[in-house]
């Protein structure tokens, strides 16, 4: 097997985050030996628990130069270490920090890159990779002669690397930033204003409302306000990520009255985000591509929709039920807070 | 939109000005605008004629097609290709996706396996008559193979094809010609007047609301001046319409006739032994009044679909219920059993034809395609008809920029009108006119009423009688007399406007049709078929486009029929009564709900209550 | 900014979002199934990206905005009659394949070659742009290539919002986990950033935009050099589609408290 190499961020406190520890079980799967690489502010506690997982060697580049998530600092630190490293094969999580720079890395070290890698195997001593194309609507399984090859494994994908951290000596790889790698400078992060509710990466369910929330029900009557108390209680009773349908989102450009807790940072699907959990709950919504695609890593899947010929039907969710979402969604609210 | 708000509109309206206005791009306009791109410039790249707005240039000419991309249309199409061979005397089928010369033909009259079809006596009779000398017929799966194809129906000399992928293929090579240009997602709201004159045509407003009052992004739409405004919009376009109540139409003539084309484009099971080049053509069910096609494209691809005529009289008629039916009918079934849906849609056809002509021409106008009359009645071809309108006119154009003649009324008659009297469409459709004006008499005239007036007695009409659709189509009550109580008919229609929904399928249900089961491939529910057929979308900030013009008229109706017809249940009925809903982004601008009113106008005996404007968005599928 | 920005926004084609894929076996590697009949669109969030830009451009006069673009020559025709009324822009056309199964890398050197060719093009001012993901390739990772062949080092991926400061620096808003945005300033162009939804409507339709967007359009596609990119680079086991049916157990006619139970055990369990 190639030189294996495992790229990491280390979070602020200088630990190895989850997504990160995902991407050590996955390259741990290459089998054989392997170095690792982490760059971060502090570096100390992520360094030990790479050389916990057997890396040979950690390579670090460490310093407040490399503490904000930049491009110029961050593909600069990656670079040296895969030189410093002479890696043939990099893994690393595909979160925002190394996705923004990955592909920049792959091409300073004359290599070639695959991301958001759902699977690896090894086959004839080289990994094959499985990876979607077309948003998620064809999967692939690939390999390359190339080397460096630069792997992102897509974060949920792998189960985390677990055990015990050893300790590291860290091969500091000495990076100098000119003045021209910090043109950018990372002020902060903004989260969503409070009461918004967004697709969280670790919640075991997501909750998608459809636009069948705000459109006229059996009644004659709308219901907004009522639908969104009662998606806001279920986010917070289930804990759930809150994803939504493109059409609920679009409403804002209509005039319409629309659900003030969605934005198209909700939106699953297509041109929305492809979030991964153990469980999802569709509400009101037609379960049709390219809206199902947004479910392609949701393990199970259960909606409820009034019409009984509604897509999910068609063999795209393990459970329909075929009822009122408002009727329904009070109900499992009062069994979910007793 | 309140008139202060109007005229606000008014104030910002911009104005541009072309030589030439287009609007539809079909296959009318391709044959226009190909034949006419061709005479525009000389063989050394110098123009032929100058334009009037551009002064140096060549004439600026300028197309604006309603759908979001030229290839959304739909249609059969089996055709001759006697006028697209003229224009392209080389052409190669396989240049274009899903085109392939026809091989075989075949008229099947299809019995009714499930005993729930309307038919009457004389057809029944004949359906008995069948079965007892079944032995002695080419009968086999519920169906009797018509030993001959009737001449005019013929097209064993003549192509199969994909409307969207024609509509591509031509639109892709006029475009890199550059001397003209084709802009999709342009929907016309009307003709410019001054007078009697047509002098261009003004683009719908958007960034409005639904009721057309100018909301985020207002941008009225624009007016594009044009010495010549050339209208191509089909059987339903809103500008030939609009025309057509500005100056009226000839004397005698009328547009009352009409039908809705469903259909489907489906990967056929594996093992079909279905030729390409395949035509099939059926009558006789799910009712006798409903026409079906099957054609096969290379690569084990097929189109089907049928047609729902004006004259079918059922007010609580679907189209898309009656095709599933129909594609699940033995003969069908037996080749489509295992078939995945790739695309579908809807349209109208224009079944009036010569007899719908209007004026050809005008000051400053001139009007070709389906929309002209153009289409064929007896045989629902429309395609070669709408291309030849296309080319007559780009030849008398051309004669008249060449001589510097101004596109007047007369001028334009000389030098359009005139060619177009000369021409096969002319002659065949005045055959067809009188074929059709046999079957209003009751007899079943030409050459599928020979095969089948034997056993029809001339029941089997291929055409209506002249009479508007709300003139003829009955009550509910009247058309379920026998079977259903005039009470159980209001039960049922209690419930289902309580829910909103329309009574095609309780009513279908109760006489006697079965119960669709979906397979999820083919047979799928309607939603489905727009979404994974259709691939129906509509971008905000447009005006609805289908309007209830007399809201007292929908208070009273009954039938609600352009509910119940709709081709994408886009109109529903309003749980509170009254005026029916419209959605539209499910809209596929068949136009069938502008021609299905049970109501008729209190302005124009020549409309209903509904208006049927220019809109943007529908099918997104290019293979229809 | 004194003397505006130059915008040059890459875009490729896609298919149109709702139709039907199907994956096959070509001659250079994997294909889509009728890839030529099937109606395209602008890449989503290169669109988005174009959009921003003229935005942009409009808000600092004396910008400019490019659209490079890599597709095949008559699909890319198509695609541009459905885009150049929306916002103005010169194209440069690359006549080369769409597909996703394209290496990146040879797409970028691309981009990176007709963007350096751009007559008089100023890095001091130049912005590029592009869509954070392609919706065919799906990987994002073309952009940064053309950044690192450009020498561009400010880079951003994800971006909703850009806001200019008169002395052409600016703040940029980037999607991070969470649903959180990572707030950036930036000392000014060159940069680079690949775009995601951002927060403008499409514009609305504007003729004499595109008339006046023809005017280069004719020109820029007969132009077109045939781009080299391919499949080269990768070896492919299998492409298929996901087994998609499961089987659907269709729970009707049960009382509301009885589905709500069930939903509720199946939550908490
Ligand atoms: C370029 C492009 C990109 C796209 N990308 C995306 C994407 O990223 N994500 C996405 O989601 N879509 C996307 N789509 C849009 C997609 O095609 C659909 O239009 C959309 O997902 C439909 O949303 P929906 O199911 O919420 O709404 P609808 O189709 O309107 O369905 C509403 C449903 O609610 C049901 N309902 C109503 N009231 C109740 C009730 N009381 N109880 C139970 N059920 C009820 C109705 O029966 C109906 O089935 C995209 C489209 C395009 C063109
Ligand atoms: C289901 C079906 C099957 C058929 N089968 C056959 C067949 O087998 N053989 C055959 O020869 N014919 C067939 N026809 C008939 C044939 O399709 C038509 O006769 C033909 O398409 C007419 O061409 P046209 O150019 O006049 O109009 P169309 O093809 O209707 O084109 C008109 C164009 O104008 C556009 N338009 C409308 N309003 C506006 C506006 N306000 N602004 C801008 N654009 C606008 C429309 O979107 C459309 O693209 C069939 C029709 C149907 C519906
Ligand atoms: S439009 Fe015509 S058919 Fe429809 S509800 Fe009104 S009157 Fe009845
Ligand atoms: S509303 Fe649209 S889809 Fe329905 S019948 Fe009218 S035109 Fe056809």
């Amino acid at each position: 097997m190639s030189k294996v190499l495992v790229i990491a961020f280390a979070e602020q406190d200088g630990s190895l985050g989850k997504a990160a520890l995902e991407a050590l079980a996955a390259a741990k799967q290459l089998g054989g030996e392997f170095c690792a690489g982490v760059i971060g502010e502090k570096i100390d506690a992520a360094a030990d628990m790479l050389a916990g997982a057997g890396a040979a060697k950690v390579f670090g580049v460490a310093g407040s130069d490399f503490a904000q998530p930049r491009y110029a600092s961050d593909a600069a630190a990656a670079e040296a270490i895969a030189k410093a490293a002479g890696a043939e094969i990099i893994v690393a999580a595909g979160t925002s920090r190394w996705s923004r720079v990955a592909a920049g890395v792959a091409h300073r070290l004359g290599g070639q890159i695959d991301t958001h890698v759902t699977g690896l195997a090894v086959e004839n001593d080289a990994p094959v990779v499985t990876r979607w194309y077309y948003r998620q609507r064809m999967m692939a399984q690939m390999t390359r002669a190339a080397r460096p090859w630069v792997i992102s494994v897509d974060p949920g994908s792998f189960a985390a690397w677990q055990g015990a951290p050893g300790s590291a000596s860290i091969e500091a790889v000495d990076v100098t930033l000119g003045d021209a790698a910090k043109r950018t400078q990372v002020t902060g992060v903004r989260t969503p204003s409070s009461g918004q509710q967004t697709i969280r990466p670790e919640a075991d369910v997501l909750f998608v409302a459809g636009a069948g929330w705000t459109k006229k029900q059996p009644d004659g009557q709308f219901h907004v306000a009522e639908a969104e108390k009662l998606i806001l209680d279920f986010v917070d009773n289930a804990k759930a990520s809150l994803g939504s349908s493109k059409s609920l989102v679009d409403q804002k450009g209509e005039g319409q009255a629309v659900l003030t807790c969605l934005s198209h940072l909700n939106q699953v699907g297509q041109t929305g985000s492809t979030p991964r959990h153990p469980k999802g709950l569709a509400t009101c919504c037609h379960g049709e591509e390219p809206h199902v695609v947004g479910w392609r890593f949701i393990t199970e899947r259960r909606a409820i929709n009034l019409d009984a010929n509604c897509g999910w039907a068609q063999g795209k969710a393990d459970v329909l039920y075929v009822a009122d979402s408002f009727a329904v969604m009070e109900k499992v609210n009062a069994l979910l807070a007793e | 939109m309140s008139l202060a708000e109007q005229n606000a509109a008014d104030v910002d309206r911009q104005c541009m000005d072309v030589d030439i206005a287009c609007v539809g791009f079909g296959p009318a306009m391709g044959g226009f605008l190909t034949t006419l791109a061709r005479g525009l410039m000389n063989e050394d790249g110098t123009p032929a004629v100058e334009s009037a707005t551009m002064p140096g240039m060549p004439p600026q000419v300028i197309c604006y097609e309603r759908a979001d991309d030229i290839g959304f249309g739909v249609s059969g199409v089996v055709t001759r290709a006697r006028a697209l061979r003229e224009t392209f005397p080389d052409l190669n089928p396989e240049e274009i996706p899903l085109c392939h010369p026809v091989t075989e033909e075949q008229l099947l009259y299809l019995l009714d396996p499930i005993g729930a079809s309307r038919r009457p006596l004389t057809v029944r009779l004949a359906d008995g008559a069948i079965k007892a000398l079944k032995w002695a017929l080419p009968y086999s799966d519920h169906a009797l193979r018509i030993p001959f194809i009737p001449g005019f129906m013929e097209k064993h000399d003549g192509l199969l094809l994909s409307l969207g992928q024609f509509n591509q293929w031509v639109g892709n090579q006029l475009m890199a010609s550059g001397t003209v240009q084709v802009w999709p997602s342009s929907p016309v709201s009307e003709p410019l007047f001054e007078e009697k004159k047509v002098v261009g045509v003004r683009l719908a407003d958007q960034g409005v609301d639904k009721t057309g009052a100018p909301d985020a992004g207002f941008m009225p739409g624009m007016d594009i001046k044009a010495a010549l405004t050339v209208i191509g919009d089909g059987p339903v376009g809103p500008v030939g319409r609009r025309i057509d109540d500005e100056i009226g139409m000839p004397e005698g003539n009328h547009q009352h006739d009409w039908a809705v084309g469903m259909k489907v484009v489906v990967d056929l099971p594996e093992g079909c032994e279905l030729k390409p080049g395949t035509v099939l053509h059926t009558l006789g069910f799910p009712e006798p009044e409903i026409f079906g096609f099957l054609y096969v494209y290379p690569g084990n691809v097929a189109a089907a679909g049928i047609f729902v005529p004006s004259w079918f009289d059922n007010p609580v008629r679907s189209t898309y219920r009656y095709m599933q039916h129909w594609l699940q009918h033995p003969a069908l079934w037996k080749h489509l059993e295992g078939a995945t849906l790739r695309s579908w849609g809807a349209k109208t056809i224009q079944e009036s034809g010569r007899r719908g002509e209007p004026h050809l021409a005008g000051d400053g106008f001139a009007r070709i395609g389906e929309g002209s009359g153009s289409t064929n009645v007896l045989t629902n071809s429309g395609v070669d008809e709408a291309w030849k309108t296309g080319t007559l006119l780009a030849e008398g154009v051309l004669e008249l920029l060449k001589d510097g003649k101004p596109f007047t009324k007369e001028n334009l008659e000389a030098a359009y009108v005139a060619r177009r009297r000369e021409s096969w469409v002319e002659q065949e459709g005045r055959v067809a006119e009188k074929a059709r004006d046999g079957f209003q008499h009751g007899f079943v005239r030409g050459m599928i009423g020979m095969a089948l007036a034997g056993f029809t007695k001339g029941h089997m009409a291929l055409g209506g009688d002249g009479r508007s659709p709300y003139q003829r189509v009955p009550t509910i009550e009247e058309y379920a007399k026998g079977k259903l109580s005039a009470e159980e008919i209001e039960t049922l229609r209690k419930e289902a406007h309580a829910k909103g929904q329309t009574l095609h399928d309780a009513i279908m249900d109760r006489l006697g049709w079965p119960a669709i089961e979906y397979d999820g491939k083919l047979i799928v529910s309607h939603q489905d078929a727009l979404l994974l057929g259709g691939k129906v979308q509509a971008q905000p900030g447009y005006a609805d486009h289908v309007v209830f013009v007399y809201p007292h008229l929908c208070e009273e109706c009954g039938t609600k029929l352009c509910a119940e017809v709709c081709s994408g249940q886009a109109i529903t009925v309003n749980p509170e009564g009254g005026v029916p809903l419209f959605d539209r982004e499910k809209c596929v601008h068949c136009g069938a709900c502008m021609w299905n009113c049970g109501s008729v106008s209190p302005e124009s005996t020549e409309r209903g209550g509904i208006e049927f404007r220019a809109g943007a968005g529908g099918l997104h599928s290019a293979e229809n | 900014m004194t003397g505006g920005f130059q915008i040059v926004v890459c875009g490729g084609i896609v298919p149109n979002p709702l139709q039907t894929l199907e994956p096959i076996t070509g001659p250079s590697g994997p294909a889509l199934k009728n890839e030529a009949m099937l109606p395209a669109v602008l890449d989503p969030w290169a669109w988005h990206a174009l959009f921003e830009a003229a935005n942009l451009a409009k808000q600092n006069p004396g910008s400019k905005v490019w659209l490079v673009a890599l597709a095949p020559k008559a699909k890319l025709q198509q695609v541009v009659m459905t885009i150049a009324q929306k916002v103005p822009f010169e194209l440069i056309a690359i006549d080369g394949p769409a597909s996703g199964f394209a290496e990146s890398a040879d797409v970028a050197e691309e981009l990176a070659a007709a963007i350096e060719a751009i007559p008089g093009l100023d890095k001091s001012k130049l912005l590029v742009f592009g869509g954070w993901e392609s919706a065919s390739r799906g990987a994002g990772t073309t952009m940064q290539m053309v950044g690192e062949k450009l020498g561009i080092v400010d880079q951003f991926q994800g971006v909703d919002e850009l806001k200019a400061a008169p002395d052409g620096s600016f703040e940029v808003l980037e999607r991070i986990e969470g649903g959180r945005h990572q707030v950036s300033t930036c000392a000014g162009a060159p940069a680079l950033l690949g775009w995601a939804t951002g927060n403008l409507p499409e514009p609305p339709n504007n003729p004499q935009v595109g008339m006046a967007n023809m005017r280069g359009v004719m020109p820029a596609l007969q132009k077109a050099k045939p781009a080299k990119a391919g499949a080269n680079g990768a070896t492919y086991a299998s492409v298929a589609l996901p087994q998609q049916r499961r089987a659907t157990r269709i729970v009707k006619d049960t009382p509301v408290e009885e589905i709500a139970r069930e939903i509720a055990a199946w939550i908490k369990g």
